[in-house]
């Protein structure tokens, strides 16, 4: 086989796969412009009712928008904390046991958010009396812990701690090395870790499904329940919605810490 | 000492609140299942050919799912990892894209693409290719491509690092020897992406036997996986027994993959002498 074919096969494929990844998330965007309820391509005409149906209060789309947000950001914000702590812990000391305890707390990536909250809802039902709110967010923090810890030990790993034994030789506090050294240079790993964790938060089902109260239902909920009984585009002008968060993200993350960070 | 002592103090926060809210219910509840109920949940799983057909199904969509991510996701990670251009950057933000959206999201726009008036058949009919839609939508084939598209983006950004780490002298080495470039590949960058192979598989597999989004909104009310049942045990049947044997069953399988993953590196780290980024 000659090189050059090789590397055009592999070019064709690269191109093939990119299309298939792009496919669903531009077929969404056009299809939030239909007017007719039934979707077609190429779509008859330009309309934005269904984007305006979204704020229609029957659909519960607002509501549960603000519960995910309310519910992302509280775990992730908590998150941070215990996870920086934790990842601290386990990289800047040695100590016998170290390896234990980093795997300790990844551990709840190895369990199924579905087999998980299935053990909540039994603890819930014994204990009882527990809000809506609570009983999502006690799941939440424990699934998106191992994204901090794991993205925050990443840079922490490669991490000179001699630059804090200089920090504090030239007079810094402990909290001023901590909040002027250690952390602007671990930024990254925490960033790019609570990133993910919060997004894990917001897309969450699994535990959404088994857990959450009528009072106090997610937005991926929502729209799932409204697939069922109706198929119209206001699915997919919500799905449109959520795509342009996802890419205001990626701009985002590109500016604070460079794509490459994702890269395992 | 001391430092030990600091080590744990700011761990105990962290280490405190898992022990609390993970450890201490998943092991109260997996002995109270097994003290009220005895292990007959289990047999009870494994004598029924309608759980073990569910075990199966889940299985094989898992494998098939892994291994077309893995033979689309290679070459891919393969350009990203060799080319200089712009395109690289592109790439990621391709791969990154999707990734960044919600899965209840994505299979919705699969399930515009696949449905009977979707997309695909509305293009297929057109084009005079197909006299009536086929079905695909709320079938295992779309379980599998919306699972893929869902995988794909973890399996390259585990090879794109790996094989962003061997160093491109090595291949020019063997072509200088003779290779052609069947042979390089096969004798000299395949085994050394090995690592990131086995990582970018195990994450994928466990990622699609738990996955419960995809199997439910692309798969139909009739199609079963793992976690689909134990949601529906629950919610629909109300039966909690096979509820749990289902999820231990799917967490046994999940910890016994690891399991396997962890002996076989070790394995092959010996025999590579040991490097520490293996």
């Amino acid at each position: 086989m000659d090189d050059r074919r090789v590397n055009w096969a592999c070019r064709v494929l690269a191109g093939l796969v990119m299309v298939f990844l792009l496919a669903p998330l531009v077929v969404i965007v056009i299809a939030s412009f239909t007017p007719t309820a039934l979707i077609t391509f190429p779509p008859k005409g330009f309309s934005l009712k269904w984007y305006a149906n979204i704020f229609h209060a029957s659909t519960h789309f607002i509501n549960g928008l603000v519960n995910s947000l309310k519910l992302g950001l509280i775990a992730t914000g908590v998150d941070v904390f215990l996870g920086v702590f934790a990842a601290l812990a386990v990289c800047r000391y040695d100590f016998k046991g170290k390896n234990a305890l980093l795997n300790y707390f990844t551990s709840p990536m190895y369990v199924p958010s579905v087999a998980f909250a299935f053990v909540l809802l039994q603890v819930y039902s014994q204990i009882g009396g527990i809000p809506g709110m609570a009983r999502l967010l006690i799941g939440h923090l424990v699934i998106i812990l191992p994204y901090i810890v794991r993205n925050t030990v990443s840079v922490l790993h490669v991490f000179d701690w001699t630059l804090e034994d200089a920090a504090t030789s030239l007079g810094a506090a402990p909290a001023q090395v901590f909040f002027k050294i250690t952390l602007p240079l671990a930024k990254p790993g925490v960033l790019a870790g609570a990133l993910l964790a919060f997004l894990y938060s917001f897309d969450e089902v699994a535990l959404s499904s088994l857990l959450s109260t009528p009072k106090f239902v997610t937005l991926p909920i929502r729209i799932m329940n409204y697939m069922e009984l109706t198929f119209d585009p206001t699915l997919a002008a919500i799905s449109t919605l959520l795509i342009l968060a996802s890419l205001v993200l990626i701009v985002l993350m590109e500016k604070l810490v460079g794509l490459d960070m994702f890269v395992k | 000492m001391e430092r030990r002592r600091q080590a744990l103090l700011l761990a105990f926060p962290t280490a405190l609140a898992l022990f609390v809210f993970f450890l201490v219910p998943m092991a109260y509840i997996l002995l109270r299942t097994l003290f009220t109920n005895g292990t007959s949940d289990f047999t009870a799983f494994f004598t029924d050919p309608f759980y073990l057909d569910i075990l199966w199904t889940t299985l094989r969509v898992s494998l098939l799912s892994t291994g077309i991510s893995l033979l689309l996701g290679y070459p891919v990670a393969y350009f990203m990892a060799r080319t200089r251009s712009r395109m690289k950057k592109v790439m990621m933000v391709i791969i990154l894209f999707p990734f960044l959206v919600s899965a209840v999201v994505r299979s919705y726009g699969w399930m515009v693409i696949l449905g009977t008036n979707g997309l695909l058949n509305q293009l297929l009919l057109a084009l005079g290719l197909i006299s009536r839609p086929l079905k695909i939508l709320n079938t295992e084939a779309a379980v599998i491509i919306g699972m893929i598209h869902l995988l794909i983006p973890y399996m390259v950004l585990s090879l794109v690092g790996v094989l962003q780490s061997i160093d491109p002298n090595v291949e020019y080495a063997a072509y200088s020897l003779g290779a052609t470039p069947a042979q390089t590949f096969a004798k000299v960058v395949f085994p050394l992406s090995l690592p990131g192979i086995l990582s970018g598989c195990v994450l994928v597999f466990t990622m699609s036997m738990t996955s419960y989004v995809t199997p439910k909104l692309l798969g139909g009310s009739k199609f079963r996986m793992m976690a689909t049942m134990v949601v529906q045990e629950i919610n629909v049947n109300f039966d909690w027994s096979a509820a749990s044997a289902v999820s231990y069953i799917l967490l046994a399988v999940i910890l016994a993959v690891q399991v396997v993953i962890v002996l076989l590196t070790s394995g092959y780290m010996k025999r590579m002498g040991g490097g520490k980024n293996g």
